[in-house]
């Protein structure tokens, strides 16, 4: 019984773990390129989980299809308030865009909220199950795993095989020798910040395939904490870092559940919160960038 | 030397004694103001925004229809002074503060949910002032010895009464039970009531576990209630997480024959956000549209009436939020009836005061649209009675108790995969 359900347990934590990975990829990026600390991240991943429920139950399209628009509409955003707000405070104390992330957050959560009002909704794309013998996986899961592989990949790929990636990765080793060799870094901020924020909007689609309820718009917070676990997990200014870091803290949620399920006397998702953040404490501890360093 | 004189004592004694004989035959007041710190955004907003709605529609019935509160012979209006509290605990405080010192509110109704309602409980007690409890089911609130805290709402303990009583009538032969909930103090305390009730009634509890507030993946913890096999399950604790546990029971093929959710299975939202899959899926709750409470029932339990009857209160209610397309639920009527209840304490008492409404609401009894109100001495509501819903073809049946049922109950439920089909929840 108790392989069965480790072993469910796990495979659910490697799907689920996909997700969150490519869901603190933009947060990561951001953090990377611009060295600003997205504080309002989860508002942004809550945009995108409203555009895959204006997709599914205003259209009637696939949440497939919501990923590129989200990630339009994340592009939109990103660019809007990077020359906004972030641009000016580039140069300003860090106080300066933490408070300016976290107030963009609240806009878009008050925003959404007068344009949805404030019910939890949710949709319901039913594309079947797949029975695992023991556990049973909703093929909607997998898809937004695979999507965020995918999606993880074509960014690899962006950075390395590009001449914009290769800026964007220049800016993060050495600005100032950047600028020398004429790359404009101004744009490159520009574009990494836009890139991370249609990242972000992009992978709350993702979310909602995996969990396509209790979509409202304060639905943010949760996920902006389980991100700076992972973005440190995985290396702050690491896109696939911040990937690999999702798995291994999908996993450990997962897992560990099972495990502390064996201890009588306790609850095990409180102890799962508890090693999620004494895992994060040791690393900040022992390794302050993280686990990947950035590339 | 200079005599020492007696004359300005003498005056100052005149001067107190004229000040406190005016002020103990005081003419009322121009106006009575109901002060609350509203959850109009952040988690609690949807209820929120009902309450306000119910609290207002009330408040416009007892203005324009019974005509304002009779204190020495005169119709007081009744206004209400609201903030909106954030759905945060430190702002509640301060809220509270603020309506008492600054804006002179006579009595405060507490903000939605235990956690906020018991953060505000002190400083209404520091200040004497009456606090009206909505939103605050939690049995603990009553159990700090505050002297002016008065519940509407009924106590957690007593939410999943009637689902176990529902289960042990019609199914004889079930007998194991799950209970997965939220480990706020809220669901703590409706789980401690259905615990002990399905011990009473001889149900084993083969499963209890908590998981935490913001809870975004259940798998681990339903995989693990998957395996103890249960006939039927308890759960929740407020709206997303409802929705979550409902979702993901689906996604694993947890088939039971009942599963009853607090608070999240009996809004529309549920409904909407799972389609067919919250089929006969159930839920305690303190009024549903179609209670049988009117002038007629009080009268043949002796009891008095007051308010606007039912059709009357949603009719008001749509207009106070001004969406004809918005349904009041639970939220909006236990608000709209604590005004209810207000006035009547406030006539009874002949004051304001907030000491004298509070023994008057000790001694009150009487039904409106919500029901029946009745306060034990520590300010418990021991006289309302709740009711189960149940999603049957996409509409809310109350199925319990007998005496309240619109529909039969659905019995066992249909299994996820049947509702997959488009099976619906038919008794």
């Amino acid at each position: 019984m108790f392989l069965e359900q480790l072993s469910g347990n796990l495979v659910q934590g490697v799907v689920l773990g996909s997700v969150y990975g490519m869901a603190t990829m933009g947060l990561s990026l951001i953090f990377g390129v611009l060295k600003v600390v997205n504080v309002g991240h989860g508002a942004f991943v809550m945009v995108g989980a409203f555009v895959a429920l204006f997709f599914f139950n205003t259209l009637g399209l696939n949440p497939i299809f919501a990923i590129p628009a989200a990630f339009a509409v994340g592009i939109a955003l990103g660019l809007t308030f990077y020359y906004a707000a972030i641009r000016k405070l580039l140069h300003a104390p860090e106080l300066a865009t933490l408070l300016a992330t976290f107030s963009a957050g609240v806009l878009l959560e008050e925003t959404i909220k007068m344009i949805f009002g404030s019910e939890f909704r949710g949709y319901n794309w039913d594309v079947g199950n797949i029975d695992l013998v023991f556990t049973a996986l909703p093929m909607s899961k997998i898809l937004a795993a695979l999507g965020s592989v995918l999606i993880a990949v074509l960014l690899y790929v962006w950075f390395k095989r590009t001449r914009a990636g290769s800026a964007m990765r220049s800016v993060v080793e050495d600005s100032q020798g950047a600028r020398v060799c004429g790359i404009n870094v101004d744009g490159v901020y520009a574009m990494s910040f836009a890139l991370g924020i249609g990242l972000t909007v992009a992978s709350g689609v993702l979310l909602t395939m995996f969990i396509p309820v209790g979509i409202n718009p304060y639905m943010g917070g949760g996920y902006t904490l389980k991100a700076f676990v992972i973005a440190v997990l995985g290396g702050l200014s690491s896109p696939y870092g911040a990937f690999f870091g999702g798995l291994v803290f999908g996993l450990i949620e997962n897992t560990s559940y099972t495990v502390f399920a064996l201890i009588p006397g306790v609850e095990p998702f409180a102890l799962t919160r508890f090693l999620s953040f004494l895992i994060l404490l040791i690393i900040l501890l022992i390794r302050p960038t993280g686990i990947i360093k950035a590339k | 030397m200079k005599s020492f004189s007696f004359k300005p004592f003498v005056f100052l004694i005149v001067c107190l004694f004229f000040f406190s004989a005016t002020s103990a035959f005081a003419a009322p007041p121009d106006e009575i103001v109901i002060g609350h710190p509203a959850c109009l955004s952040g988690k609690y907003a949807k209820a929120g925004e009902q309450a306000v709605g119910g609290i207002e529609a009330c408040i416009h019935w007892v203005n324009s229809e019974y005509g304002g509160i009779t204190l020495d012979g005169k119709k007081v209006p009744l206004t209400y002074k609201k903030y909106d509290c954030e759905s945060k605990k430190e702002n509640v405080t301060s809220l509270i503060g603020r309506l008492i010192t600054v804006d002179r509110v006579d009595v405060v109704f507490a903000p939605y949910s235990s956690g906020l309602t018991l953060r505000g409980a002190p400083i209404a007690e520091g200040h004497s002032m009456l606090y009206m409890d909505h939103g605050g089911a939690n049995n603990k609130i009553f159990e700090q010895g505050f002297q002016y805290t008065v519940q509407t709402i009924g106590p957690a303990t007593s939410y999943h009464k009637g689902t176990l009583d529902m289960v042990k009538k019609i199914a004889p032969d079930a007998k194991k039970v799950a209970l997965a909930y939220e480990d706020s103090e809220f669901a703590t305390m409706v789980m401690e009531g259905a615990k002990t009730h399905a011990e009473e009634l001889g149900f084993e509890v083969v499963f209890e576990r908590t998981y935490p507030k913001g809870v975004t993946d259940m798998t681990p913890m339903l995989s693990a209630m998957k395996a103890t096999d249960p006939d039927f399950v308890l759960g929740g604790g407020h709206f997303e997480d409802g929705q979550l546990f409902n979702r993901q029971m689906s996604d694993l093929n947890i088939d039971v024959d009942c599963l009853s959710l607090i608070a999240a299975a009996t809004l529309p939202a549920f409904y909407e956000a799972l389609g067919n899959m919250a089929e006969g899926v159930m839920g305690p709750s303190h009024w549903e549209y179609g209670v049988t409470y009117s002038q007629e029932a009080a009268k043949e339990i002796g009891t008095r009436w007051i308010g606007p009857s039912q059709d009357e209160f949603v009719s008001l209610f749509k207009e106070a939020v001004g969406d004809q397309d918005m349904v009041p639920d639970y939220h909006a009527a236990e608000a709209g009836a604590q005004v209810l209840a207000y006035v009547l304490a406030a006539e009874k008492a002949d004051s304001v005061d907030s000491g004298k409404v509070r023994a008057a609401l000790g001694d009150l009894e009487f039904m409106s649209f919500y029901g029946t109100w009745d306060i034990s001495d520590s300010g418990l509501q021991v006289g309302h009675s709740m009711v189960d819903v149940q999603w049957q073809d996409g509409k809310r049946e109350i199925v319990w108790p007998e005496s309240a049922q619109t529909g039969k109950p659905c019995y066992p439920m249909p299994t996820f995969d049947e509702k997959a089909e488009g099976e619906k929840a038919l008794p």
